[in-house]
Parts: structure tokens; sequence; C-alpha cells
């Protein structure tokens, strides 16, 4: 099992006020890994360092040092468009562009230059849909915007657009926060299948989620990696009594 | 230990916690009773020994639907988890244990006077012993006490050897009746004592629940086993 990406002492700051304190987190390749902790501890604030969505936060600095496949990402030799093709991200809230259905998918390989021709693209299309279990659903509106989608559709519209340019690493942030029991359960059905080739880093706040999603789970508490492990490990018998108890509801 | 969020968890915990207590001072109670009639050929008691057995099932009901609950209503993880599934392992041994003391006691409806001293007295050392195992892993589960729960495994060892003993003393008897008078009795007897050694194995299979309980590991090893014979089959 080797690491993907390897993060070492990553501290961040919004201005005066620091979010995370020397973070050292690896990512396991074709492993999910999930990110778990209490509101404003931090948990979004580190995925976005992992593909630099943090730069476009002006007051926002990283320090510290994060390396994908042994590459510096915060290298200035780094180009962050290529960066954010292999790293995909799907939001805590759902994003799509104001443009159709279809649009929103095939953006991001015509930029990219992804699709050979129209009928590649139809069909990149399509298994983004349905990867994303949401083809079904608008197969017949594909012109419509994606914007008059329901909360839950748009966020699985959002993760067939990530999805759509075969990136490496796929971050997610709560992507089924907004989603019914059957719609978590296709995602989670494509986390599993995607991660045999995708490596994924997950933020939930659903423990059975990360429970049944993810090989290893790091639990953060105010800016702070309290505890990192095999999952099996975290959720049945953790090292850390406030790792403890957050997972078993206990704080306060 | 830190209180859950949501009052009526902590409550639901140590609902079931309590009813694990009740319902192994129960079976404890039913392994001397049941040793108590049988020494003492006394058919009233043993009868009464045979209907207390539903109140151990009722228990037993009671745990599992408490655990199901728990499961569906908070998903319990780490500690809570492990609580919660030892109870529902902890209460199907000490059913058993409830049965074995039961079938004890019917058995010691057919007893007679060819059942010698020296019989009684193996296979009331061997009850005792067992007792006290059942009573130690029960205080192990009640203090979460993984150093006696580890000791209580340890010491199923000694039960094994008692009851080789006490069917050792059984088969002499057998041997010694030339008209074969005591044999019924004595193969009664030959059963009872079986029951102890297995009520013994439910102890030791609740010492490894109360270990898993207390720290998350399992208890490594073979267990240990008797030296004798007849007890172990080999
Ligand atoms: N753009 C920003 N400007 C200023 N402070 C921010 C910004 N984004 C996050 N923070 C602060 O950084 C801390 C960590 O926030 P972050 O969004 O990473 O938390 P989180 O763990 O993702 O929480 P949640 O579970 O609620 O999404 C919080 O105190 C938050 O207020
Ligand atoms: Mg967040």
């Amino acid at each position: 099992m080797s690491n993907k990406i390897v993060a070492k002492k990553v501290s961040v700051f919004y201005g005066p006020k620091q979010a995370l304190f020397d973070v050292d987190l690896n990512v396991a390749e074709k492993q999910v890994t999930a990110l778990i902790g209490p509101s404003g501890c931090g948990k979004s604030t580190f995925i976005r360092c992992l593909n630099r969505m943090n730069d476009v936060i002006d007051i926002c600095k990283v320090s510290g040092n994060i390396e994908i496949d042994g590459k510096d990402i915060y290298d200035k030799s780094v180009d962050v468009v290529q960066l954010r093709e292999k790293v995909g991200m799907v939001f805590q809230k759902p994003n799509p562009f104001p443009k159709s259905i279809y649009e929103n998918i095939s953006y991001g390989p015509t930029i990219h230059g992804i699709a050979k021709d129209k009928t590649h693209m139809d069909e990149i299309v399509e298994t983004s849909l349905k990867k994303a279990a949401l083809w079904d659903e608008v197969k017949d509106r594909l012109d419509q915007p994606g914007t008059g989608l329901s909360g839950g559709q748009q966020q699985r519209l959002c993760i067939a657009r990530a999805i759509s340019i075969n990136p490496e690493v796929i971050l997610m942030d709560e992507p089924c926060s907004a989603l019914d029991p059957i719609a978590t359960a296709k995602i989670e059905t494509l986390i599993d299948d995607l991660k045999s080739s995708y490596t994924i880093a997950i933020v939930t706040h659903s423990m059975a989620q990360a429970a049944r999603v993810s090989q290893h789970t790091g639990f953060f508490h105010l800016g702070k990696l309290i505890e990192f492990d095999f999952t099996d490990k975290i959720f049945k018998n953790p090292e850390n009594q406030m790792t403890q108890d957050y997972i078993t509801g206990r704080f306060g | 230990m830190n209180e859950h969020i949501v009052k009526s968890y902590d409550e639901q915990l140590s609902i079931l916690k309590n009813t694990i207590a009740k319902m192994g001072s129960l079976a404890e109670r039913q392994i001397k009773d049941a040793t108590e009639a049988a020494l003492k050929q006394d058919q009233g008691f043993a009868d009464a020994i045979v209907g207390k057995d539903d109140r151990i099932d009722d228990l037993e009901k009671s745990i599992e639907q408490q655990v199901v609950n728990l499961l569906t209503m908070r998903q319990p993880l780490a500690i809570d988890l492990r609580e919660t599934v030892s109870a529902m392992k902890i209460s199907s041994d000490l059913e058993r244990i409830g049965d074995l003391s039961k079938n004890i006691a019917k058995r010691s409806r057919h007893l007679d006077q060819n059942i010698v001293d020296d019989i009684n007295k193996n296979f009331s050392a061997a009850s005792v012993k067992v007792q006290k195992n059942v009573k130690f892993v029960l205080d192990a589960f009640l203090n979460r006490d993984a150093k006696l729960a580890e000791q209580v495994w340890y010491a199923d060892e000694e039960i094994d050897t008692l009851v080789d003993i006490c069917m050792n003393s059984i088969l002499k008897c057998i041997e010694k009746s030339s008209d074969g008078s005591g044999a019924a009795a004595c193969s009664q007897m030959m059963f009872m004592s079986k029951n102890l050694e297995r009520i013994g194995d439910h102890a030791t299979n609740i010492a490894e629940t109360v270990y898993f309980l207390v720290t998350g590991d399992y208890l490594e090893g073979d267990r240990p086993k008797g030296e004798s014979d007849i007890v172990s089959g080999q």
C-alpha cells in the first residue's frame, strides 16, 4: 500500500486565525480515506489544500508540505489547472454551472480535450451520469439547466462532473449531506467502485458512512489531527478518548 | 466516562447492563440450587428450579429486544458497540447456563440412594468451582475488569479437572455394582457432571466477551484444557 498524497506539517491561517495546526496525514493510493470531526474543525480546509482550492481565498495562507506522487503541489512550477484535473473535487454545497445538464458534464472533458467527437462526448456524459446514479432521472431533459434540479440531484450532477474527466484523486466534501438514503447508497456504491482506479478522500458527518466506505479515517478536532488509523480500529476501538467521545456522540 | 449528549442513550445502555446483571444473578442462583436439589435429592425443590427457568428466558428476550432497539435507534460505535454486541452474546451464554442448570435439576429427580457420598462430595466441589467462575465473570462484567475475566478464563482448567475427578468416581461406582442396580442413577449423575463442565465453558465464553468488551482485543491462544480424558474426550 503506497501513499498517493503525503501531507506534512500543514498549517492554515485565515487572516490571523489559525484553522489547521501541523497536520501530518497520508492518503493511501486507491483507497478511501475519511475525514471526520465536529463542525469547524478544519476538514474542508484540509481537503481544499489537496488541490489548492484555498488559493482562491485571499486571506488564506497555507504552510507545510503536500506531495502528490512525490511532487510538491505548492511548488512554483505546478500548473494549478492541471493539478485540479488530476485532483477533482465535489464540494459541500452543490455548485452546478448555470448551464444545461449536458454542458455541466461536457465542460470538463471539452477544456481538457478528452472527448474525441460528439458520440464520444455523449458516451462520457451518459456514463458519468449513470455512475453518479442520476441518469434515469435526467436522461430526457439533458438540455435543461442544471440549477433547476433538486439539491440532491445537483449534488449527483457535481459528482458526475467530477468523474467525467477521469481524475486520479477525488476529494469529496460531504457529498451525501443532501441526499436521500437510496441516492446515498448509490453514491457509496460508486465510491466503492471508484476506489479500484481512484484515490478518494471524503469528508463526512456520518460515522456509519465513514465506516461503510473508507479504509482509513482521520479524526480532526479544533484544527488538529487527533487520531488517524484504519477505519475498523477507529470505529471499534479508538486509542484517543476524544475520538471515542466524538464517534459515540459524547462530545460536550 | 463522559455522558452522551442524548441522555436517554445512557439510560438505555445502563438498563441493558442491569438486565444482564439480573439475568446473571438468577443463572448463578440456579446452578447453586440445582446442585443442592441433587445433593439432597429433593424433588420438590428440583421442580421449583425447573419452573424458574422461564424467568431467565424472558430476560434473554428482553435483552435481545433492547439490543435491536439500540442498533436501530443509536447505531452504537466503539465502546457502545462493544457493549451492545457483548450484551447479546453474554445473554445467550447465560440462557444456556440456565438451561443446563434446569437440566441438572430435572435429572436429580431420578437419583436414588445408590449415589455414594464420594460422588456427592466430588460433584459438590466441581459445582462450587463452577459457581465461583460464573460469579467472578459476572463481577468482571459489572466492573469492566479485564484482568479478572482473564483469570476466569484460565481457571476453567480447574473445573475440567474437578469434573473429571467426579466422573471417575461415578465410573468406579458403576463398575463396583455387580448387579447394575446403581447404573441408572449413576448415568444421570454423569450427565449432570458434564452439564457442570459445559456451564464452565459458557463462563469461559463470557470471560472472552468481557475481555473484548473492556479492551477491544481478543484473548489470545488456545483455551486452557484440563488433562482429563473423560471431559475432553481425548
Ligand atoms: N473562507 C474562510 N474565511 C475565514 N475563516 C474560514 C474560512 N473557511 C473556514 N474558516 C474557518 O476555519 C475553521 C475551519 O473551517 P472548515 O470549513 O475547514 O471546517 P469543517 O471542519 O469543514 O466544518 P463543517 O463540518 O461545518 O463543514 C473554522 O473556524 C472556520 O470558521
Ligand atoms: Mg466543511
